[in-house]
């Protein structure tokens, strides 16, 4: 591959858009070429500023307070009993019933096992939250101990601070009727739930994704665990490898 | 008011528009904030804008859920622009953002020593300038740079929710890219100029 043909492929190649064998291609030259690494790095620098240092503006309280009372919304305080995804799926039940054969696979796709819509409920309930954790520390001596309290079996905690991945907190959560712990990270702008999956859950959910929120198996340090967050794919298996990694 | 009437008695898939819109409030504020400019304008956008889509709840088709929602809020706000254009009334794109600006410079000059001022100023400095430049990009560069690099969809879901060839969606990003990073590097070397 030549330095004219990689320009043209490095910002696909930046934003997973590149099939698996171009992307090697691509990966052979910028071994090589530190012309076309440097524009992979301008790129990331740009991203990295768009996110950190462009002001992100929230919803002001009187906009979310009219759409809450427009929506009738006061029972959001209190969660629902019956989860949203529950809805959700009746209706990709209906869809794929009337669309016929052709919907099938994509029935499949939706309909993930019932502990991924647990992991998923959870993870939206703690963002509408007041705060996503029940113990706050950028200190895993601090949130181990905690877990230790609580639970049986203590998950393994670590903060990956330095490599952008800040620890913010843990809590606990029901998948099923089991209590598991959840570790809370920060990425940038984007919340990030470890649920540190007990051997009674059974076999770990496989992937899903869910308006725009994937969830991911992970290993953390050799136990099943499951993340569930709004990063990108890059971000994610980032964060995965680290996860696996953890001592 | 007839609209809050009809609110209660919520069909299945408004509640979940509902909820849809709500989750992603804040993505479709600060969509709304960055195309419109200002705080009243991005407000009543996305107001009119889960009006629209509890309205039109029905003909949800499936697909990325939050991209049909931030598809609405990018066409109310693009309808708003027109309007104002129309009215005239010459809102300053970084009028707001100059005074909010200000006020995080003075609130940190406040307090702490000077090294931790003199830093505080530039990061604030920096960051003023740095919402300038995206700030003054053309609108259908910098919709494109939002939607990728904030909200992070793909190229397709980005063609899908301006409703624009794939082809033109990498166009439109390589080109508000390259023009932020030329604005930034104008911005350094004037830095280094000045000794700063």
């Amino acid at each position: 591959m030549d330095c004219k043909a990689a320009r043209e492929l490095v910002p696909l190649y930046f934003d997973g858009e590149l099939d698996r064998a171009t992307a090697r291609e691509l990966e052979a030259h910028l071994d090589d070429c530190a012309e076309c690494r440097d524009a992979l790095v301008a790129l990331d620098a740009l991203r990295r500023a768009l996110r950190e240092d462009a002001p992100r503006h929230a919803a002001p309280r009187e906009l979310r307070a009219q759409v809450e009372a427009e929506l009738g919304q006061h029972r959001r305080r209190t969660p629902r009993r019956v989860p949203r995804p529950w809805l959700a799926l009746a209706a990709s039940t209906a869809l794929a019933f009337l669309a016929g054969g052709g919907a099938v696979l994509l029935w499949q796709q939706q309909a993930a096992p019932p502990i991924a819509h647990d992991l998923f409920e959870s993870h939206w309930r703690a963002l509408a939250a007041a705060s996503p954790v029940d113990v706050v520390s950028t200190d895993r001596h601090t949130v181990k101990p905690w877990f230790a309290g609580k639970l049986a079996d203590a998950p393994l905690v670590q903060d990956f601070a330095e490599q952008g991945f800040a620890l913010v907190g843990g809590r606990l959560d029901y998948a099923g009727s089991e209590r598991v712990a959840v570790l809370v990270y920060r990425h940038g702008q984007h919340l990030i739930d470890v649920f540190v999956l007990p051997a009674s859950v059974g076999a770990a959910p496989s992937a899903s994704l869910r308006d725009g929120y994937a969830l991911d198996p992970v290993s953390l340090g050799g136990r099943p665990a499951a993340m569930v967050s709004d990063m990108d794919a890059t971000e994610r298996a980032r964060f995965g490898a680290l996860l696996a990694a953890a001592r | 008011m007839p609209w809050a009437q009809r609110m209660s008695t919520l069909t299945p898939s408004q509640n979940l528009v509902g909820d849809l819109a709500l989750r992603h409030l804040d993505a479709a504020y600060n969509l709304g904030r960055w195309l419109l400019g200002n705080d009243a304008d991005a407000s009543d956008a996305v107001h009119d804008a889960f009006v629209r889509a509890t309205r039109a709840a029905d003909t949800y088709a499936g697909g990325n859920a939050r991209a049909w929602w931030l598809a609405i809020v990018r066409n109310c706000c693009l309808a708003r622009l027109a309007m104002r254009r129309r009215e005239r009334a010459d809102v300053a794109i970084d009028q707001v953002e100059g005074a909010k600006g200000r006020d995080a410079v003075d609130a940190l000059l406040s307090g702490g020593d000077a090294d931790d001022a003199e830093r505080a100023l530039e990061t604030a400095q920096r960051r003023a300038l740095f919402a300038r430049h995206v700030a003054g990009l053309p609108i259908e560069f910098r919709e494109v740079l939002l939607l990728r690099e904030i909200e992070e969809f793909s190229y397709r879901e980005i063609a899908d929710l301006l409703q624009l060839p794939i082809g033109t969606v990498m166009s439109r990003l390589s080109r508000a890219r390259a023009l932020l990073q030329a604005a930034l590097g104008a911005a350094t070397r004037e830095e280094v100029k000045h000794g700063l």
